[in-house]
């Protein structure tokens, strides 16, 4: 186990010196883990992954998709309704020089409860998801960053039109690491 | 350095305009309100025109075993809610009814301000109780709203298992998850509100509450997240007792995906399901019609069918 341990030191201390050694303008894919706690409602977790393209605007100009769901957190061996968001985000890292990083995002994507009964089935179970979110990401100048944001489901479920779960307000932290830096 | 400058600036603002509009947020209540002073639910002075412990606190052998519905009200709402079921009965002798006022409700203002979720319950934990004690065996519980969500809380608590256990539970529109999906921001911005206006006709203004202070939100919030997870982790009924829920798939207060989650999260003794009915209807507690403005023919068919099968299932 001590071996183990070592080589893993290793591998983060020579991963940190080849990514700070190549060219500052260079492409960014960066893939993590998303945790995700809706204000009042469930944990949903899953995966993001971020591109930003050495040809425009590196690494402030990111694209990239996350999956969260319910399924991963608060529905995982409970009761809480099985719910999954596919998002397409689209973010701007401010300060790029900086360890302190501000961020914009704007996801679009799509919201899909499963109510499991058929005798549900003129519920809606489905939406537009459309969420602004900002906050802070802690660029390490290594491999891995954390980035921490709050979030605003601009669509949310009213009782009479929309997915009753969706909630509108949620925080989100994402640990990434650059799996490609060229 | 002048990024973070710029967004202290922004925090500062806002705490400065959260502190100086959340001052001092009084509602102007009128004397023809529930809030004032003047007019309060009438089960108050008279608790034996309403409660039956009161009005028969000893029953003969035969009245005992007769079915009793404890009915309760939602959220700032009063013991009118289900006056229309008292009165469509006509003085049944086949059962009995016993209209529940929900601790800090029907009074006024500052009497809802300041009860806990709790307080709610309170009475129809002490409405069971005198039944228990006076010798009644037949309980049922009918609930609509909120009084759904309160008594999920006692079956979570196992609190039937050692006494008389309901027979019947019957939920009309029940609300875990709300349909305003503001009140789960209300722990944020309540200090802001101070309170909400409820949006009743002022005929209605004198059965509910016209006012929502933003204490009454966050007990509700706290009341529907702690039995929200409650259903999360699993609700089982107590032996011999039957509960169904009657949805409206159409609801502006409580979401109907609640009904969802009653489903999942309570089952019988027996790990069998609930019984579900989701009720073409855009009202909530679409057993009440009263004081409703442009009533459609189905929400009369929607509250004859339901009371007749509210029947069905104690007689």
């Amino acid at each position: 186990m001590r071996l183990k341990k070592k080589y893993f030191l290793i591998f983060i201390v020579f991963s940190t010196m080849f990514y700070n050694s190549v060219c500052a303008q260079d492409s960014f894919l960066d893939v993590g883990v998303r945790v995700q706690k809706t204000v009042n409602l469930y944990w949903e977790n899953g995966v993001s992954i971020q591109y930003s393209n050495k040809n425009v605007k590196p690494d402030n100009l990111y694209f990239g998709f996350s999956y969260v769901s319910s399924r991963l957190g608060s529905a995982y061996n409970s009761n809480a309704i099985k719910q999954d968001y596919f998002l397409f985000n689209t973010s701007w890292y401010f300060r790029k020089q900086h360890v302190l990083r501000p961020l914009v995002r704007l996801n679009l994507g799509y919201f899909m409860a499963d109510y499991e009964e058929p005798f549900f089935d003129d519920l809606t179970n489905t939406s537009l998801v459309i969420s602004p979110e900002a906050g802070l990401i802690v660029d390490t100048k290594s491999p891995l960053k954390i980035m921490i944001t709050l979030g605003y489901n601009v669509i949310t479920g009213d009782g009479e039109q929309g997915a009753g779960t969706l909630y509108p307000l949620f925080i989100q932290t994402t640990i990434s690491w650059a799996l490609l830096r060229q | 350095m002048g990024t973070l400058k710029a967004i202290e600036r922004i925090l500062l603002i806002i705490v400065f305009m959260t502190v100086f509009t959340g001052c001092d947020k009084e509602p102007e209540i009128l004397d023809l309100m529930l809030d004032g002073k003047f007019i309060y639910d009438p089960s108050l002075d008279n608790p034996q025109d309403y409660l039956l412990s009161y009005s028969n606190p000893t029953p003969t052998p035969e009245e005992a075993s007769r079915p009793v519905f404890i009915a309760v009200h939602g959220y700032s709402a009063s013991t009118f809610e289900w006056e229309e079921f008292r009165t469509w009965s006509a003085g049944s002798p086949d059962y009995a009814i016993s209209l529940v006022l929900m601790g800090g409700h029907g009074r006024t203002y500052e009497d809802f301000k300041n009860a806990t979720w709790r307080d709610w319950q309170k009475s129809i934990v002490d409405e069971y109780h005198r039944l228990v004690a006076a010798g009644y065996t037949n309980l049922n519980f009918l609930a609509s709203s909120t009084s759904c969500t309160l008594i999920i809380d006692l079956l979570n608590a196992s609190y039937f298992s050692d006494k008389v256990v309901p027979r019947h539970i019957l939920f009309i529109d029940p609300i875990i998850i709300p349909s305003s999906k503001i009140l789960s921001l209300v722990p944020v911005i309540g200090p802001i509100l101070g309170y909400i206006e409820g949006g009743n006709t002022p005929e209605e203004d004198q059965y509910w509450y016209h006012y929502r202070p933003q204490e009454t939100l966050n007990q509700l919030n706290k009341l529907l997240t702690t039995v929200r997870k409650q259903l999360e982790d699993g609700i089982e009924l107590p032996p011999n007792c039957k509960l169904k829920v009657y949805k409206s798939i159409n609801d502006p207060t409580a979401d109907p995906v609640s009904a969802v989650l009653i489903y999942k999260g309570l089952k019988t003794n027996t790990n069998g399901p609930i019984e579900i009915e989701m009720v073409n209807s855009d009202l909530h507690v679409f057993t009440r019609l009263s004081l409703r403005p442009n009533l459609k023919v189905m929400d009369h068919e929607n509250q004859e069918n339901s009371f007749n099968d509210f029947l069905s299932r104690v007689l």
